[in-house]
């Protein structure tokens, strides 16, 4: 049972010289329910196509994508900026994604409290630093409940220090809502602190060299020697197939 | 208690003495920009003046004619009755040509076929004069409603669907990607991420449309109605009562300045609230 799977994927991009490149060919990857699955590659690999195509946003030319029961699940994503509506403030920003999802918008304010941000709900996302506008688009992905999270590169834009924050911040919300996710980053420590799986992509088009397995339940402690062994490990893996 | 006391009043009156320092600046910069506009009227006015005087000639009435005229048609009512039928025109007229305007320029925006297809007929009508859609109209409407209102659409729908289009293409594509992936619908689209992305190219495009509408509508009303501040402004040229003339372009244009600041700047600073409290 999966709550996401790459079934014999093959995506193809036709570059402006109107060269071909094959980006994915017969990929195949699955996400079990509540597990969050890290994919590090080195850049242009295809990891962001992965969660395009996870959401929609790019067709695959064959294979699919499939998500548990058939139906469309309730997708929650954050990108690597927040992607926030300027002229709406940020409790708005959260409850327009809820009341899509059909669901009560009073809980906009639960998650942006959740988050550290309870009393700046009427707050416009300008008036906000890069860290908190990127909490609030954090809450919106959970605020929906969502059955799968998409995570891309969420917190490669900010510094060290809010960017820990943060990570600390999305292991209590993966906590508290359990969802199934994928989280694309270049930062194989924090895949290797926040993943249960560690997916190592390499060649091209893209294939999987390697799964490290975390097993280490959470809350985890950030400054445990154990995932830095592991970034060890992922790192030396992707600079053997970057050749 | 006597401390209390003391304390509070020092309170109030630290409070009307801020209170009075930013009334002052609110009326400082209030003058600042109004106060050019107004030296540039009264020297227009004084030149006026002082150019009838000098050539004492009917073809350029004096400051008191000009003031004589514009009491008779306020005081009579019929400034309100003319400018009222123009402005009700121009009202249709923008409802028609904004309508068109926002499909071709979504049709454009986001299709490039429509964007081709409809390439021409925006440049075509962009340099069109306002002159040739009155002139046509009244030739294919004759003396109706419908000629002022399809003149006006025509005339200012390219430059507002250029607007629209440029908007639209201007939308930042990430956001429109996070609209997909929370699966906003339609409708929520349009009012959470369309409307307000191209509001600035909207206002804009609507300024100018209203511009141009009057511009066209005057020229309608001169040739082929009998109502209307254009209809007014032909029998001055007419009779060659100058002053009339004068009196009439004034008068519409206050409501022209009316709109424009009562109406559009109101709206826009209004939707842009957000904007001044991001730098909050």
């Amino acid at each position: 049972m999966s709550a996401l799977r790459f079934e014999h994927v093959d995506k193809t991009f036709v570059r402006p010289s109107g060269e071909r490149e094959a980006v994915l060919k017969d990929f195949s990857l699955e996400v079990a329910p509540g597990e969050l699955v890290a994919i590090v590659g080195s850049s242009g690999i295809g990891k962001s196509t992965l969660l395009h195509l996870a959401a929609g946003l790019e067709q695959p030319d064959a294979g699919r994508v499939a998500f548990t029961a058939g139906r469309a699940p309730r997708l929650g994503m954050v990108f690597q900026q927040p992607r926030l509506f300027d002229w709406l403030t940020a409790a708005d920003n959260i409850a327009v994604a809820i009341h899509t999802a059909g669901g009560d918008v009073a809980r906009a304010q639960e998650m942006l409290t959740a988050v550290g941000l309870g009393k700046y709900a009427k707050s416009y996302p300008l008036s906000l630093s890069g860290g908190q506008r990127q909490r609030v688009a954090l809450a919106r992905a959970f605020a929906i409940q969502p059955d799968v999270v998409l995570l891309d590169e969420p917190f490669s834009a900010l510094d060290e220090l809010t960017a820990r924050k943060l990570r600390l911040q999305l292991q209590e919300l993966w906590l508290d809502h359990a969802p199934s996710g994928i989280l694309v980053t270049h930062n194989t420590l924090e895949a290797a602190f926040l993943a249960d799986r560690v997916v190592v992509l390499g060649g091209k088009p893209a294939r999987i060299e390697k799964i490290v397995d975390v097993s280490e339940a959470r809350p985890r402690n950030a400054d445990n020697s154990f995932y830095f062994d592991l970034h060890r490990d992922i790192l030396a893996t992707l600079e053997r197939h970057a050749g | 208690m006597a401390l209390w006391t003391e304390t509070a009043s020092g309170r109030l009156a630290r409070h009307q003495e801020r209170r009075a320092g930013i009334d002052a600046a609110r009326l400082r910069a209030l003058a600042a920009r109004v106060l050019p506009g107004l030296l540039f009227c009264a020297l227009l006015a004084a030149a006026w003046q002082a150019m009838a005087i000098r050539s004492a000639s009917p073809l350029v009435p004096d400051l008191y004619a000009i003031g004589d005229e514009l009491k008779l048609i306020l005081l009579s009512g019929e400034a309100y009755r003319q400018i009222g039928a123009t402005l009700g025109r121009i009202v249709l007229g923008l409802l028609l040509g904004f309508v068109v305007a926002l499909a071709v320029g979504l049709a454009s925006a986001r299709n490039r076929f429509a964007r081709s297809f409809f390439e021409p007929a925006l440049l075509l009508g962009l340099t069109v004069p306002g002159l040739v859609w009155a002139l046509l109209c009244v030739i294919w409407f004759g003396l109706s409603l419908k000629t002022s209102v399809v003149a006006i659409a025509l005339g200012i729908a390219p430059a507002l669907a250029v607007s629209i289009s440029q908007g639209i293409v201007a939308v930042d594509p990430q956001l429109v990607e996070a609209a997909h992936v929370y699966r906003l619908r339609f409708w929520e689209r349009l009012r959470y991420l369309w409307l307000p992305a191209i509001l600035p190219f909207l206002m804009s495009g609507m300024r100018l449309a209203f511009s141009l509408a009057w511009k066209v509508v005057v020229l309608v009303e001169v040739f082929g109605l009998s109502s209307g501040v254009g209809y007014a402004l032909n029998t001055g040229f007419i009779s060659q009562n100058v002053a009339a003339v004068v009196a009439w372009t004034l008068a519409f244009s206050v409501v022209v300045a009316a709109i424009e600041y009562g109406l559009f700047q109101t709206v826009e600073r209004r939707l842009t609230r957000w904007k001044r409290k991001s730098l909050v």
